[in-house]
């Protein structure tokens, strides 16, 4: 065990700052971060920041020197991401496609679907979005019932997703389709989504912009070398990438400066000095150095090459309640950031409803953790 | 970074573990104690080198032994003897050492045992060397032996450690009290979640209630949470940390103490289950240097307050 960056790391975090104060416009604190990451214009500067970030090796680097990276350690893919979140992820959905989603082509697709998509994903213009949830399927994926039935080479497929964050802009939708009656006969196609049948509808929620949609599938054919994997077998590509996303971001760093801007409205306020915010903020700050040290455990997991464990869990649970934990500070103390206040706290807000349901409910965490940690016996 | 033990503290983790193997049940004749203080291990530690961990490997090693002891039901002084001794003193006693942060008046905890005692006063701690000392001892229920001073020792006596050396004091009690919360903490959660597997109720095993694995899952996640956080304070030397460790330490105990005695039935009152060895331990190590409320506030402090 040992607890301190090496100087490689420390440097390449400097370099990471460096690029994104040089690469990062002015008006990207106070235009684009409060927009969120689902949101047109912050979709439309990531297709345009995507590329300059290639463009110095700061986009895939953790990826083989293959797919257009440096196989460089998985720590520095954290660091990185690290330095993205505490600027506003200026990736936008991009995030994704670098940390789970080529990583899983890499592992489970065919020679020809990495041709066509890892190329694409490391040059930093593409946006994907997740065809998982339906209206009768989220923490339990296994049971949605978009099905894609066989047809001459390929599929047609028929159903409705929903949520399907940033599916109004995506190029591409990972989607998950059943192609079997078992309860797992789940397959994963990679779908353009300007093919004729797939119809996206945006509608207003209480996340951020850009994240509510509907996604409605209409006789799509889809040919059959858009599978990965093979037929119905997809559940242990779908666990492998969501182990990624579990812990892909690091909602931890972000907490420190989020505090930053509270506390610095409290301080104006006068109120800087309250004892019962002290102790509050004290156990938020704990609570997140929580989660940070968790995060890393999986991190260095991943860095050693051992398989996704229950630790993912462990650490998204913690970051979870050290996000609603400063939720629910700034509701007690910085309510304004709801109405007028501050634009990035309210954005914070708005998508911690999601941090707790996404990749699983916070209550599937538990479940995976009493299983895979405690052993614990399955009820009837 | 590298979040898994190296060959060296694996094997000195292990050697803890074995030199620790005797004392995994109460000695005969204590089973039914509230508390039991073992003065024969705290003598093999200091005999087989494990309270100098600190100056001779680091300090994430003598968190590490800090950690291990405190998973058995017997206790020592191993906090205030590996970290804060080793942390102030640059050197370890092998007799327990006690750790007076608060009013000298006051049950103080290992007191009837120590054969030093490091005190916090006015900003500045003092070595005072318990011989002839009258200790009265206090009877109390919590995992520890408690005793307090019978008059107010001669201060001047003490010797004084020097400017600063108050607030290390503080920051190592903190990381002692952390480590030593980690280790009762994972021997709490385990000894609960081998009740629930075995122990039936409504013809199904306790731990198969959902409503039992998700506290339980948590219970888990606090102990990782208090032991990864109490060795970052130990390796870093750094007085935030202290704080943090301390924060999330003793502000999860209320929910350990309460969730592991209620699924551990009316087994966990008992004192022939050893759980209340350390969820007692726990709410003693609770309450010291100001408790959550104090670490926090001084999280805060050193973190926005002192750069305004």
């Amino acid at each position: 065990m040992e607890f301190a960056w090496t100087a490689d790391q420390q440097a390449y975090r400097a370099h990471v700052r460096d690029a994104l104060d040089e690469l990062l416009p002015d008006n990207w604190g106070t235009h684009y971060a409060p927009q969120g990451y689902g949101s047109a214009d912050q979709i439309a500067f990531s297709r345009e920041f995507g590329p300059k970030l290639a463009e110095r090796g700061l986009l895939v680097r953790h990826w083989p020197a293959e797919w257009g990276g440096e196989s460089a350690d998985p720590w520095e893919q954290f660091i990185l991401a690290e330095e993205m979140k505490w600027r506003g992820e200026p990736r936008g959905p991009q995030y994704m496609n670098v940390n789970w989603l080529g990583p899983t082509l890499m592992k489970h697709g065919t020679p020809e679907q990495q041709q066509e998509h890892l190329g694409r994903i490391a040059s930093g213009n593409v946006i994907w979005c997740q065809g998982y949830s339906e209206p009768g399927a989220g923490t339990d994926l296994a049971a949605l019932q978009t099905r894609a039935e066989p047809k001459g080479n390929g599929y047609v497929v028929n159903g409705q997703k929903i949520w399907t964050s940033y599916s109004p802009f995506a190029d591409f939708c990972f989607l998950l389709a059943r192609t079997g009656s078992g309860r797992k006969d789940i397959s994963i196609f990679l779908v353009p989504m300007d093919t004729p049948g797939i119809e996206v509808k945006p509608f207003p929620g209480l996340v951020g912009d850009g994240h509510l949609n509907e996604v409605f599938f209409t006789d799509v054919e889809v040919p059959g070398s858009a599978r990965v994997g093979e037929e119905g077998k997809a559940w242990d590509i779908i666990t492998y990438a969501l182990s990624f996303e579990r812990v892909g971001i690091p909602r931890y760093h972000v907490g420190r400066k989020l505090l930053d801007r509270a506390i610095a409205q409290l301080d104006r306020e006068g109120r800087g000095n309250d004892p019962i915010i002290k102790a509050r903020v004290g156990r938020i700050v704990a609570k997140f150095e929580a989660a940070r040290l968790l995060t890393y455990v999986v991190v260095d997991q991943r860095a050693k090459g051992a398989p996704p464990s229950v630790d993912a869990n462990v650490s998204r649970i913690t970051a979870s309640e050290a996000c609603t934990d400063l939720t629910n500070f700034l509701m007690e103390y910085v309510p304004d950031c709801l109405a007028d206040g501050d634009a990035i706290l309210r954005e914070f807000h708005r998508g911690n409803i999601a941090a707790t349901i996404a990749a699983g409910t916070y209550e599937l965490q538990l479940n995976m953790i009493a299983r895979g940690a405690l052993d614990l016996p399955r009820g009837n | 970074m590298d979040m898994e033990l190296t060959g060296e503290q694996q094997l000195l983790v292990d050697a803890v573990e074995t030199l620790g193997t005797r004392w995994q049940t109460m000695p005969p004749g204590h089973e039914r104690d509230y508390a039991f203080y073992a003065a024969d291990l705290q003598a093999a530690l200091a005999e087989g080198g494990f309270l100098r961990a600190g100056l001779d490997m680091g300090m994430l090693e003598a968190g590490l032994v800090a950690l291990e002891v405190s998973r058995l039901p017997v206790v020592t002084s191993i906090g205030a003897s590996a970290l804060v001794s080793a942390a102030l003193l640059g050197d370890v006693f092998s007799g327990p050492v006690a750790i007076i942060t608060s009013d000298w008046r006051k049950p103080q905890r290992l007191l009837p045992v120590a054969a030093y005692a490091l005190v916090l006063r006015d900003d500045r701690a003092l070595l005072l060397d318990m011989a002839g000392v009258t200790v009265e001892a206090v009877s109390s229920i919590y995992g520890y032996p408690y005793g307090r001073l019978a008059v107010e020792p001669d201060w001047s006596s003490a010797r004084d450690l020097g400017e600063g050396s108050g607030a290390l004091l503080q920051q190592w009690a903190r990381v002692a009290l952390a480590c030593e919360s980690a280790g009762a903490a994972q021997s709490a959660v385990r000894i609960t979640v081998d009740h629930v597997k075995e122990r039936f109720a409504f013809g199904r095993a306790i731990g198969s209630y959902q409503a039992v694995q998700h506290r339980l899952a948590q219970c888990y996640q606090i102990s990782r949470g208090m032991r990864f956080l109490a060795l970052h304070a130990a390796w870093s030397g750094d007085p935030v940390g202290a704080d943090i460790a301390a924060t999330y330490a003793q502000d999860h105990v209320n929910k350990l103490a309460f969730d592991l005695h209620q699924f551990s039935g009316g087994m966990g009152v008992t004192c022939e289950y050893q759980l209340h060895f350390f969820s007692y331990r726990l709410r003693a190590l609770q309450a010291e240097l100001g408790g959550a409320d104090g670490a926090a506030t001084a999280v805060y402090d050193r973190l926005w307050k002192t750069a305004a």
